[in-house]
């Protein structure tokens, strides 16, 4: 009687809440199927520092009854034969719900709720393949569920050969699904989450056999995240009592410190004053009030002269952002258009937690011109696909008035409209979300704030890049002025009056009446280099001389090769050419290609001059800014200071400044972004 | 007076274009071409002609734009054009030219409209007439029907002798897009007076009542904005037999703008219109005020006919007290109302009742 109750209890509780579990909807519990699948593939892969190979397919079994079947393989390390039964058959199983860092797996129920879904919808088990590099063959196993025992049923358990497939991970799954296109598919989640993995190669099969390749666009593996220790602004009376009851340590203070994260000695020591405790007590000896007061001194409610105690902020290497050139990266190959532009911000705190925003603004032809923009939405690298008006972070590109940026906007309010699509991603230890069915973000002051800051700096790069735009199709016009329409009425005149055609550059020179600069940055697929090309006419009667400045991916790890014109290292990423007098009506070329990049990583090349005349197709040289990227690098070439060691706490002490209140890091991590064209103000 | 030129007189008044263009590029400068501005800012009363011309504004279209520098390549490539139909013997429709156009390179018309406007301002600054540049029209004339006889020459270089009454359909005589002496001349008529009508169903309905017998006239129907044929053969009516025109159109401020090009001349064809224009035509109605006097069904008039009606108030060829009144009291009333909604007392009501009322004002 007792266990029929609880076979009813755990059929109840899934059915119950099919809709934060993410079965509520046949469209969205294949998705929810697929997102567990990938997810863990991925993880499993980071983890195991392999480049993920993931192959999706889905196939219609019985069209009628909407039963479908999902088919997701990995090259990941493969689970061991012993614990496949509890991945796959125990809800909730798993190490990271306790550690504190960034993962994907933080949200959902786990693999273990398809294979709840899949028996309850078509009774059958699903199958699991499975192997790791150790052993010879490959375990092959059906497994099901005893929702009485919470626990896996194992059947057809076998040994099978896999050829040359070292490891990996095979799961063969049957249930009650519908497959649909649009926003909300499986194929935008698979879309969505090759942008932030770059280094994952996705291959998805539908239902019709058409096949979808994301392939990998780098084959940098995303920094291995550090688990960190919990920090006092973020913890909840029953996490304290818990890690109070739970500790061997002998005193308070020795508790107080290696527990927790922020905590310097004498912050130990001052959180035990005001929380009335003494140093030596030993924390599982605490009472409940006990544990309320320490409690409320880590909130900064109870006062020492008057301030709270001072702790640092926990330390950011337990993120992993997947930083500007990936996102580059990983909207170009998802999305063909032109301009792409990104923004990693410096790590931040908010309650203990750390957490990072990073956005990419991909801009051009091939998107409608005329809806509102693409927003793609991730959160720990896993894509949010359903209730994006509720979502911080389309508030906060709400926020943002993006007319002044180029894109339409009605009211300077709400999604702006235009061929661009916006990549949001957070990336933290405890993301909050509204519910639930965590799709959507809650709101956070501190989060919104620097979302806001990511999205100025980047609407900036925007409107450079529009601005530029223009200039250079201006600039385009006046060559083909030149170049074929006045020679074309100068012929056909001169043959209507049977006169000899005239010599043109007078009236050109008139025409343009402008020094112009004509620049090209293109691949080349032969040399595997990025040619650049700039040529500088003088169109006006006098003779001229200039310095002609270009920014190059230096940092990135560019080299300048086959620059015969010379010219000098002006700072870092910035060369500069004096050129020889330009006589009128005549030109000079530089010509150099970059080494080292590959194809899509640099576009644009950014043209600058020094000298008197305007140079149209050219900026002029803000010396200033310059100066101001000599000193960056000096400060980034200058020796780190001093590092007292590896002891968690002092480190954190150099690298992190003292702040009583966990505020965001003003804009001191900027550093790198003062460039030649982000940094104008 | 815009007159018909000789071969010889054409192709100078071309090559002078050509000429402006070549002259400054060996001068050194951008190579440039001279014409009138041609908006309502430009057009003046001609009192010795009765029309409205362009006035002394001039426009340099200078090629340091790319827009204009093609403007003038495709000039280039038009007159070349004609030059080769002239010493060929040809001609061609409008239409024609902008599909030739397409293998002009450079030199090719984006839209027909922008070939059109080009031929008309080398009628313009050459003074000559499209006709000379063997460029027709694609618009088709209008149609006519009255007692008169006129003979013209057909493809076959024969002349035939038509009775626009006793030797056409219902439909009418069709008047073809060249009018001219060399096409068309008038022999006799017997009629007091002509008039235009706007709407297809309006002239059908006079054509049916019998209007053009009962009160001895020719009815022309317009076929909303008149084509250039149809203003002229107008003209030549009117001066060459004496006749008055009465012009009767929809109540709208574009029938104002249709009276006016037919009356005064067109702000497009202000070059020409001592050719194209009858000054002694008259505005039979729809009035503003026959709005309210009949108490004619009507539509509110939509913001771009008040935008209109607010141009015309500025527009010189309205600038006389009547015009002004009626532009005015439309604003005022804020209502429009087209021709047959006279239909309103019955289909007789316009040929029994209005138009006889109408024509008692004006004294036929």
């Amino acid at each position: 009687m007792a266990a029929n109750q609880k076979q009813v209890a755990i059929s109840e509780f899934f059915e119950k809440n099919k809709h934060f579990l993410g079965f509520d909807t046949l469209n969205r519990a294949l998705i929810t199927a697929v997102k567990e699948a990938v997810d863990n593939a991925l993880d499993a892969c980071e983890e195991a520092r392999i480049l993920p190979d993931i192959v999706v397919k889905i196939t219609k079994l019985d069209n009628k009854k909407d039963i479908l079947q999902l088919e997701v393989e990995d090259n990941g390390p493969g689970i061991p034969r012993a614990s496949i039964e509890k991945v796959f058959g125990q809800l909730l199983f798993g190490s990271r719900f306790h550690a504190i860092r960034q993962s994907r797996g933080q949200q959902g129920i786990g693999i273990t709720g398809v294979v709840m879904y899949s028996q309850l919808t078509t009774g059958d088990p699903t199958h699991v393949e499975s192997k790791i590099a150790k052993e010879a063959t490959a375990v092959s196993v059906d497994i099901g569920l005893d929702t009485r025992k919470n626990k896996a049923i194992k059947s057809n358990q076998d040994r099978i050969d896999w050829g040359d497939k070292v490891h990996g991970l095979k799961v063969k799954t049957k249930m009650k699904a519908k497959y649909q296109r649009g926003r909300q598919s499986v194929w935008q989640y698979l879309r969505m989450t090759s942008i932030v993995n770059p280094h994952a190669d996705i291959l998805f099969i539908d239902p019709d056999g058409e096949k979808h390749h994301w392939q990998r666009v780098t084959e940098r593996l995303p920094g291995r995240v550090e688990a960190i220790k919990p920090h006092p602004n973020g913890i909840e009376l029953g996490q304290l009592q818990r890690l109070c009851s739970e500790s061997s340590e002998s005193r308070m203070t020795t508790f107080l410190r290696r527990t927790f994260s922020g905590v310097s000695g004498r912050a130990a020591k001052e959180l035990c004053e005001v929380s009335e405790l003494e140093e030596k007590l030993k924390p599982k000896s605490l009472t409940p009030q006990q544990v309320r007061a320490l409690l409320e001194a880590f909130q900064g409610e109870r006062l020492l002269k008057g301030k709270p105690v001072k702790l640092l902020n926990p330390p950011t290497s337990c993120l992993s952002p997947i930083e500007e050139l990936l996102i580059k990266k990983g909207l170009s190959k998802t999305i063909d258009s032109k301009f792409v532009t990104t923004m990693t911000r410096a790590p931040s705190v908010t309650q203990g937690n750390p957490f990072q925003v990073e956005v990419g603004l991909i801009f051009g032809d091939g998107m409608a011109a005329d809806k509102p923009v693409e927003i793609l939405r991730f959160a720990n690298r896993v894509p949010l696909m359903y209730q994006q008006g509720g979502c911080l972070l389309t508030k906060a590109i709400e926020s943002v008035d993006w007319r002044q940026y180029g894109l339409d906007q009605a009211g300077g309010r709400g999604v702006p409209k235009g061929p661009a699509a916006i990549l949001v991603h957070l990336a933290s230890t405890n993301v909050q979300f509204t519910s639930e069915a965590k799709e959507a973000l809650s709101d956070n002051e501190t989060v919104m704030e620097e979302a806001r800051k990511a999205m100025l700096e980047m609407g900036r790069g925007l409107r450079k890049h529009l601005e530029k735009q223009k200039k250079m199709g201006k600039t385009k016009e006046k060559f083909e002025l030149i170049n074929d329409i006045i020679p074309a009425i100068a012929e056909k005149s001169a043959a209507l009056l049977e006169l000899p055609v005239p010599d043109l550059a007078g009236s050109i020179t008139k025409i343009m009446s402008a020094v112009i600069a004509e620049t090209t940055t293109t691949w080349n697929k032969e040399t595997k280099q990025t040619d650049v090309h700039i040529t500088l006419y003088n169109y006006t009667s006098r003779a001229r001389s200039y310095t002609m400045l270009v920014n190059w991916p230096e940092r990135q790890g560019a080299t300048m090769v086959g620059n015969e014109l010379g010219g000098r290292k002006e700072a870092m990423g910035v060369w500069a050419w004096k050129l020889e007098t330009l006589q009128p009506g005549s030109r000079t070329v530089i010509t150099y290609s970059l080494d080292g990049l590959e194809k899509g990583d640099w576009n644009e090349t950014d043209v600058f001059y020094r000298g008197s005349q305007e140079v149209i197709g050219a900026t002029k040289m803000d010396e200033k800014l310059l100066e101001e990227i000599r000193r960056q690098e000096e400060a980034l070439n200058a020796p780190p200071p001093d590092d007292k060691g590896d002891e968690d706490d002092s480190a954190e002490e150099t690298s992190v400044p003292e702040t009583v209140e966990v505020e965001p890091s003003a804009p001191t991590g900027d550093t790198k972004q003062t460039t030649l064209f982000g940094g104008d103000y | 007076m815009a007159e018909r030129k000789s071969i010889e007189e054409t192709k100078t008044a071309l090559h002078d274009v050509v000429r402006e263009m070549y002259d400054r590029i060996v001068k050194g400068e951008p190579p440039t071409m001279t014409l009138p501005v041609r908006t309502k800012n430009n057009i003046g009363f001609d009192p010795k002609l009765g029309v409205y011309k362009y006035g002394k504004k001039q426009t340099i279209r200078d090629a340091t734009s790319l827009g204009s520098a093609k403007q003038l390549l495709r000039a280039l490539h038009v007159i070349e054009f004609i030059e080769s139909m002239i010493d060929d013997g040809k001609s061609s429709t409008l239409r024609e030219m902008y599909y030739i156009s397409e293998g002009w390179g450079l030199g090719k018309f984006q839209s027909q409209n922008e070939s059109n406007n080009l031929a008309e301002d080398l009628e313009i600054v050459t003074r000559c007439l499209r006709e000379d540049f063997k460029l027709r029209p694609e618009e088709d004339g209008a149609r006519m029907i009255g007692n008169l006889t006129l003979r013209e020459r057909n493809r076959r270089g024969e002349w035939m002798r038509i009775n626009a009454r006793d030797d056409v359909g219902d439909s009418g005589y069709g008047v073809p897009y060249n009018v001219e002496a060399e096409k068309i001349e008038f022999l006799e008529h017997d009629i007091n007076f002509i008039m235009a009508i706007e709407t297809g169903g309006m002239f059908d309905r006079l054509v049916e009542n019998g209007f053009d017998e009962d009160f001895n006239c020719a009815l022309l129907h317009l076929k909303g904005q008149p084509a250039r044929s149809t203003r002229r053969i107008m003209k030549r009516m009117s001066e060459e037999w004496d006749l008055p025109v009465v012009v009767f159109l929809d109540g709208d401020p574009w029938s104002f703008r249709i009276f006016a090009s037919i009356a005064y001349g067109a702000i497009k064809t202000a070059h020409i219109s001592e050719y194209l224009a009858t000054p002694t035509s008259t505005y039979l109605g729809i009035t503003a005020d026959d709005i309210l006097a009949y108490d004619l069904p009507s539509d509110d008039l939509s913001k771009k006919d008040i935008e209109a009606l607010n141009a015309e108030l500025s527009d010189p060829r309205f600038a006389d007290g009547w015009w002004q009144e009626q532009i005015n009291m439309m604003l005022e009333v804020g209502k429009k109302a087209e021709q047959q909604s006279l239909a309103k007392y019955g289909l007789d009501f316009v040929t029994e009742t209005y138009l006889p009322e109408k024509l008692q004002q004006l004294g036929l």
